[in-house]
């Protein structure tokens, strides 16, 4: 049993879902369910259809680089089993899930960071050249006198004090 | 030495077994006697290793190896990928291959030298053959047949062809191969020598049905025979026969 990826929007397969589609060149297509397989005879390309994870790799949108991803990679070479390596790799995958899914939400709140500075600037340029579009109320408030605190040391006023009386 | 054996009343050793200088591989059949028929000869001197390629039994037809590595179908699951590689010795290289003709024990014919490939192959596959197997390959047909590996069987010491080849075909074969090659059946006159027996170094194991000619060539070929009966034979036969008919 091994769990596959859809060719189309690359989400997994789990057994005894999907459809399986061999081509004459003997390429294998699976689908993890009939939405993608109807895509896939309409001859849409995945990397231009906008929910799939191809075009959100492609256009930058999800991450497509990370060093999480070596670890699930096919490998055609086995190694001898091994108990320990096993228990620890075991051990260890959870960690890893945890920690792509982490940088994949990094990765979208860093894209989504520079719509929040352009906000500012924007909203900082509105402040400058509309003022006037304000209600006088709160162009009011910009120019109130602000309090300002004044240090005076103790000893001295007392001994004024002293000398007065 | 050349045995007969069936698995399941089906003579055709070669579609069930893969026999190689370092390990034997067997397809894992209702009764325990084909693999019992290979662990009395071979047990104490190679590893016999049950297994099922992609879930079917016809491992011999879709693996190739030699004793430096055994390439699999990309058909196989990690499952008897990693049964494999921990049956098998350390110095046997287990690899599995993309590739598009994934029956590799028809397409490919190899001994632990050379190998003898299907000329649709693809490159890289030709390529990792070299580097795993550690093997000059030569894209060749046998025959007109382009599936070498099915046609032919040869080992570090001879070889079975196809029964059709031609003389020349057998000479060229011969030097490329370096080992003395003969045109001849298995099982009754049946032309697919790879699928109806399977030989190494020092045994042999063919179907049932094969005749007695049949196996005193196989023998010969391959070197089978034990050295000293055969040279007492040779010795006797100038006294044995007067006239050649």
């Amino acid at each position: 049993m091994r769990l596959e990826k859809c060719w189309f929007c690359s989400s997994t397969v789990y057994p005894g879902h999907g459809i399986q589609f061999v081509r004459n060149d003997a390429k294998v297509f699976r689908f993890c369910r009939s939405k993608c397989h109807k895509n896939f005879k309409m001859k849409r390309n995945p990397r231009k259809v906008k929910w799939t994870k191809a075009y959100r790799c492609l256009h930058g949108k999800d991450m497509t680089q990370d060093s999480t991803f070596e670890f699930e990679r096919k490998r055609n070479r086995p190694e001898r089993y091994d108990r320990n390596v096993t228990e620890q790799t075991l051990k260890a995958i959870p960690l890893i899930t945890k920690i792509r899914h982490e940088r994949q939400k990094k990765h979208i709140t860093n894209r989504q960071k520079q719509g929040k500075t352009k906000e500012r600037e924007r909203d900082a340029k509105e402040l400058e050249q509309d003022i006037q579009m304000l209600p006088k109320k709160d162009v009011m408030l910009s120019t109130q006198k602000t309090k300002v605190v004044v240090k005076v040391s103790q000893q001295q006023t007392e001994e004024n004090l002293m000398e007065e009386t | 030495m050349a045995t007969r054996i069936q698995f399941e009343n089906n003579c055709e050793i070669g579609v069930f077994s893969k026999l190689t200088n370092a390990y034997c591989l067997v397809a894992i059949g209702g009764s325990e006697n084909f693999y019992s028929a290979f662990e009395s000869e071979l047990s104490d001197v190679i590893p016999v290793v049950k297994t099922s390629i992609g879930g079917t039994r016809i491992i011999g037809r879709l693996c190739v190896g030699n004793k430096n590595g055994l390439l699999l179908p990309h058909t196989t699951t990690d499952q008897e990928l990693q049964h494999l590689r921990n049956c098998l010795p350390d110095q046997v290289v287990v690899q599995r291959i993309d590739e598009r003709l994934s029956a590799l024990g028809n397409c490919i014919a190899c001994n632990d030298h050379v190998a003898l490939t299907h000329p649709d192959l693809d490159k890289a596959t030709e390529e990792l053959i070299a580097d795993v197997l550690g093997v000059e390959v030569f894209r060749q047909t046998i025959a007109g047949n382009i599936l070498v590996g099915s046609y032919c069987a040869f080992t570090n010491r001879g070889g079975l062809v196809h029964p059709h080849t031609s003389i020349e075909d057998l000479d060229e074969l011969s030097t490329l191969l370096q080992v003395p090659l003969v045109a001849g059946t298995v099982n009754r006159g049946s032309e697919v020598i790879a699928a109806g027996m399977t030989v190494n170094d020092w045994t042999a194991f063919c179907g049932s049905d094969t005749t007695a000619t049949e196996l005193s060539v196989i023998e010969s070929v391959f070197k089978l025979r034990e050295g000293q009966p055969a040279a007492i034979v040779d010795d006797m036969r100038k006294s044995l026969i007067d006239s050649y008919v």
